[in-house]
């Protein structure tokens, strides 16, 4: 076992060297560079531009030099923990990203316990009440909030709560509390404002998951000891959580690897319609204004996040089910 | 130490006397935020706060009335870069814009100007920096010697604007309170560019930014300082301490009304009242009026909904047109009023047929005077204006409003909608062939098909381009319009890639003489009708082509000759034979003009007019409406 978890993260070495490779080629495959898309948006409101400043600042901000070379700068920089500085804030990129992070990483973590919360108890029972009344109308409604787009709920619910509750318009708090210190008073306003995002981009993460656990679980309560055990008598619920829903729960764990970057990376898309404080809208912004320190080093953020995530579940999955054995080898 | 009694007494009386005079003369006049500050010593009463010779702004004059201190106005905006917005509502210039978009003097006392060459700015005596810190001519001569002409910060010299036919000027500093700007050409823009929305700042904080300069301090202790805050040396780390426009800083001085308190990145920019601020309204009440501003950073998609739902007092960007009756509904839930101001340029969005294609046969035609007139004839705009601009809009040429003193109807020559003299005109190029779809055949061959590129940023582009589409099928002319990117686009001009673009019309529809027509004749690349003759000015003949079009020569000669005079009526002339040419020869195509724009105004924020202009140049959107005097009622 130590052995298998060594080479997994030696296998991440060269793995995330390659991403990086791509994801810096790929930021850099639009035509032009930050400046450009900087002149361009300073034109597009009227300002005009000095050819001769954006010659400085390409300079200065080391686009000029050949691409390679930007490269080595980035990649050796975030090997000891300088991810680069970003043109559009004019900070280091981890000034930018660390606030943001804290809010992201609260709503990421309420919205899955919301998820989880809702989804189990309803894929357990359509699974074991199947094609009764409350599995179709459970999973009808869960259709529903798979198919309806985030974005339109989300604009939907916000017209609602600012009509009937008054809740002010996106964001994650009240304005006038944006900068101030965390008190009652501002975890209350946080409260109200989160439960929108969390609704929103819970819905489609919830008729997912039901699906799922439903569908599992529906092939292990077919299996023959499932028969065997009720026939010695076995108490239904008890045999239901002991067994089938346990092997059912390695689609849970497989989802781990994923699960990791969306809690740091947020819904970008929700984000931006709701106008959350999070990192979606920085990371969208940056990508189109081809901030790329900034984009980079976010995408190689998550990159990372991925590969542990999958490296967890992997081991995890291992030591939770006995059927995942290492020692065979690949001979089987 | 023991004090005698009666000495004691004595102190203490003094000490109350000036206590109850500084409360007598606080009430009235001391804004009430600074009041404590002022109590405890922490900055000057009001009197030592401003020049000795503050400007006042007669308010009532305008039709408007004085108001009182206090409150936070909040505001919405779509980036954290949009911060430096509010430098250009603030609008404090050397020289600004007047209500007549007449220049005056604003931060400085007086200006004179001797044969358009030599301009002598004086400074008011006693104006203070933000924090409290005198602004003298050494603050002038401090950007010009130590910062526009140091090797590392401008390393290809001082900007354009300080160059007349290469030369630049000799600045004199004859005291604390004079500077002197002289070249031996006359400099038609150097005032403009003074009072611009995004100004050219001649003067930088001394007395700060002196300690990152390596003039003044240690370069390598600086180098060492710079790289430890992410930036490569000295000269970055200077620049971005002394960002006047963008206001990142919140340490660095500034005369603006209100400064910036907060450093990015942040959800919330708070800008503080600027308790030297160098106005006063007739009553001699230290402006601004309103205590605090406030710019929350949202989506700029959601900046509608946000301001539909009361949370901006005073709102511009980010508003459309099709808001408004979203906006007018919550009108009353939400106690706002819902202005309609007008925007200023020529044409809001207008067609920009490239003459500099790469396409010869296009290019050939792009460059016939006929076929340009024959497709603006074939532009249907009332449609368009009654579709997209429910007819609020005024259906013109690319060119000034007709308000303007420089405005002739003979300009609308071409903004006719007159299908059959299209079709005349269009036959009469050689293009009388068509093919089975009705289509007219270039001269190699080719069916007339025009892409027209977009910058596709909203869908209005498109909207009007599928309308403009079938008014020119009729004349045998399909267009197809295809969305890219801003940046691309621009490239894709520049390479003459596009056959045709759509992009917003001249920038300012209301001129005086004394504004550059440099709009109307090739001077910059961002002219999508001829980016590579602009380039060939911007570059001084390093690239781009010279042009070659007489017409086009011509304008460019006018404009030369523009720069050269300072005489009023000889200016007008010019401007009105260049416009004339501009708009008979139809470089590009006007659809619409004075469009109007929605302005949100909280119900109890006074002074702001009912109608204006919302442009960038030359009202610096609210800048010359003073927002410094805007105010709350209760």
């Amino acid at each position: 076992m130590i052995g298998y978890i060594l080479k997994r993260l030696f296998f991440m070495i060269p793995t995330l060297f390659v991403i990086s490779i791509l994801v810096f080629v790929i930021i850099q495959l639009p035509p032009g560079d930050y400046l450009e898309t900087y002149i361009a948006e300073l034109q597009s409101q009227g300002e005009s531009v000095d050819p001769d400043r954006i010659r400085f600042l390409r300079a200065e901000y080391g686009l000029d030099k050949p691409i390679y070379e930007q490269y080595f700068v980035w990649a050796s920089g975030m090997l000891v923990g300088d991810y680069g500085y970003s043109f559009e804030y004019g900070l280091p990129v981890n000034e930018v990203i660390g606030d943001r992070l804290f809010l992201t990483i609260i709503i990421s973590v309420v919205t899955i316990i919301f998820t989880w919360a809702i989804a189990f108890p309803i894929g357990i029972y359509s699974a074991t009440h199947q094609y009764s009344w409350g599995d179709y109308g459970l999973s009808f409604i869960g259709f529903i909030g798979l198919a309806t787009p985030n974005f339109l709920l989300a604009l939907v619910m916000l017209y609602l709560a600012n009509v009937y509750f008054g809740t002010s318009i996106g964001g994650l708090m009240d304005p006038e509390y944006i900068d101030q210190p965390w008190g009652i008073d501002k975890l209350i306003s946080v409260l109200e404002h989160l439960w929108i995002p969390v609704v929103v981009i819970g819905t489609s993460g919830t008729a997912g998951m039901i699906r799922r656990l439903r569908a599992n679980l529906l092939d292990e309560l077919q299996k023959q000891y499932v028969v065997t055990a009720r026939a010695k008598g076995m108490q239904e619920k008890k045999l239901v959580r002991k067994y089938p829903l346990r092997i059912a729960m390695n689609f849970f764990i497989a989802d781990i690897g994923s699960l990791l970057p969306s809690v740091i990376s947020g819904a970008e898309i929700t984000a931006i319609v709701l106008s959350l404080p999070t990192t979606g809208p920085m990371m969208l912004n940056a990508l189109q204004s081809q901030d790329m320190y900034l984009a980079g080093s976010f995408l190689m953020f998550l990159a990372m996040l991925t590969v542990i995530g999958v490296m967890l579940s992997d081991i995890l999955l291992a030591m939770l089910d006995p059927r995942i054995r290492l020692q065979g080898g690949a001979t089987k | 130490m023991s004090v005698h009694p009666p000495l004691r007494f004595t102190i203490l009386a003094t000490a109350f006397l000036l206590i109850v005079q500084a409360a007598l003369a606080s009430p009235e006049h001391e804004p009430p935020l600074l009041v404590q500050a002022v109590q405890s010593g922490d900055i000057p009463p009001m009197s030592g706060r401003l020049p000795e010779n503050p400007r006042i702004m007669q308010i009532s004059k305008n039709g408007l009335t004085a108001g009182k201190y206090g409150g936070v106005m909040r505001m919405l905006m779509g980036k954290e870069k949009d911060i430096r917005r509010m430098v250009v509502f603030g609008y404090s210039r050397l020289v600004g814009f007047d209500l007549n978009l007449e220049l005056t003097a604003d931060i400085l006392e007086s200006y004179e100007v001797r044969e358009g060459r030599e301009f002598i700015f004086r400074l008011r005596k006693g104006h203070r920096w933000s924090d409290g810190q005198p602004f003298t001519s050494d603050d002038f001569r401090f950007y010009w010697e130590d910062v526009a002409n140091n090797d590392d910060l401008f390393p290809f010299g001082p900007p354009k604007t300080f160059r007349v036919e290469g030369d630049l000027p000799i600045v004199e500093y004859p005291d604390e309170w004079t500077v002197v700007y002289r070249w031996n050409r006359p400099n038609p823009h150097f005032l403009i560019e003074l009072a611009s929305p995004r100004p050219l700042f001649i003067y930088m904080p001394r007395h700060y930014l002196e300690s990152f300069h390596p003039r003044y301090a240690d370069r390598e202790a600086l180098d060492e300082q710079a790289k430890s805050r992410g930036s490569r040396n000295w000269s970055g780390y200077f620049l971005k301490k002394a960002r006047q426009y963008r206001l990142t800083n919140p340490e660095l001085p500034s005369l603006q009304p209100w400064v910036n308190t907060i450093s990015p990145p942040a959800e919330r920019y708070v800008f503080k009242r600027n308790p030297y601020f160098h106005r006063v309204d007739e009553n001699r009440l230290q402006l601004p009026y309103i205590d605090q501003v406030q710019v929350n950073i949202v989506s700029s998609s959601l900046i509608p909904a946000k301001t539909g739902a009361g949370e901006s007092d005073l709102q511009g960007h980010y508003l459309r047109l099709d808001n408004f009756t979203f906006l007018k509904e919550g009108e009353q839930r939400n106690g706002y009023d819902v202005l309609l101001w007008k925007t200023l340029n020529g044409s809001h969005k207008a067609l920009y047929p490239n003459l500099n294609s790469r396409d010869e046969e296009w290019r050939n035609l792009a460059r016939d005077v006929r076929f340009r007139r024959a497709l603006s004839l074939a532009v249907n705009r009332r449609e368009v204006n009654q579709v997209i601009y429910y007819g609020l809009a005024n259906e013109s040429s690319n060119t000034v409003l007709p308000g303007s003193v420089f405005y002739e109807d003979e300009m609308q020559t071409w903004a006719r909608y007159d299908l059959e003299e299209a079709n005349a005109l269009l036959d009469s190029l050689g293009l009388d062939e068509r093919n089975k779809r009705g289509l007219r055949l270039m001269p190699d061959g080719r069916p007339l098909e025009v892409i027209i590129h977009t910058a596709g940023e909203s869908t209005e582009e498109t909207d009007i381009l599928e309308l403009i589409h079938d008014s020119l099928l009729k004349v045998g002319i399909k267009v197809y319009t295809k969305p890219s990117q801003r940046e691309v686009f621009r490239d894709r001009i520049f390479s003459g890639d596009v056959m045709m673009s759509v992009w917003t019309g001249l920038e300012n529809a209301m001129p005086t003489s004394g504004f550059s027509p440099g709009e109307l004749a090739p001077t910059s690349q961002n002219q999508y009708q001829w980016s590579r003759w602009g380039q060939y000015h911007e570059t001084n003949g390093k690239a781009g082509e010279k042009p070659d079009l007489p017409s086009v020569r011509r304008l460019y000669e006018l404009y030369l000759k523009w720069s050269e005079i300072t005489d009023v009526q000889q200016r007008q002339e010019i401007w009105r034979e260049m416009l004339r040419i501009y708009t008979d020869e139809v470089f590009n195509i006007g659809i619409v003009n004075a469009v109007p724009q929605p302005i949100v105004v909280n119900g109890r924020l006074r002074n702001v007019p009912i109608e204006g202009l919302y442009a960038w140049f030359p009202t610096s959107y609210f800048g010359v409406y003073s927002p410094d005097t805007f105010w709350f009622d209760e």
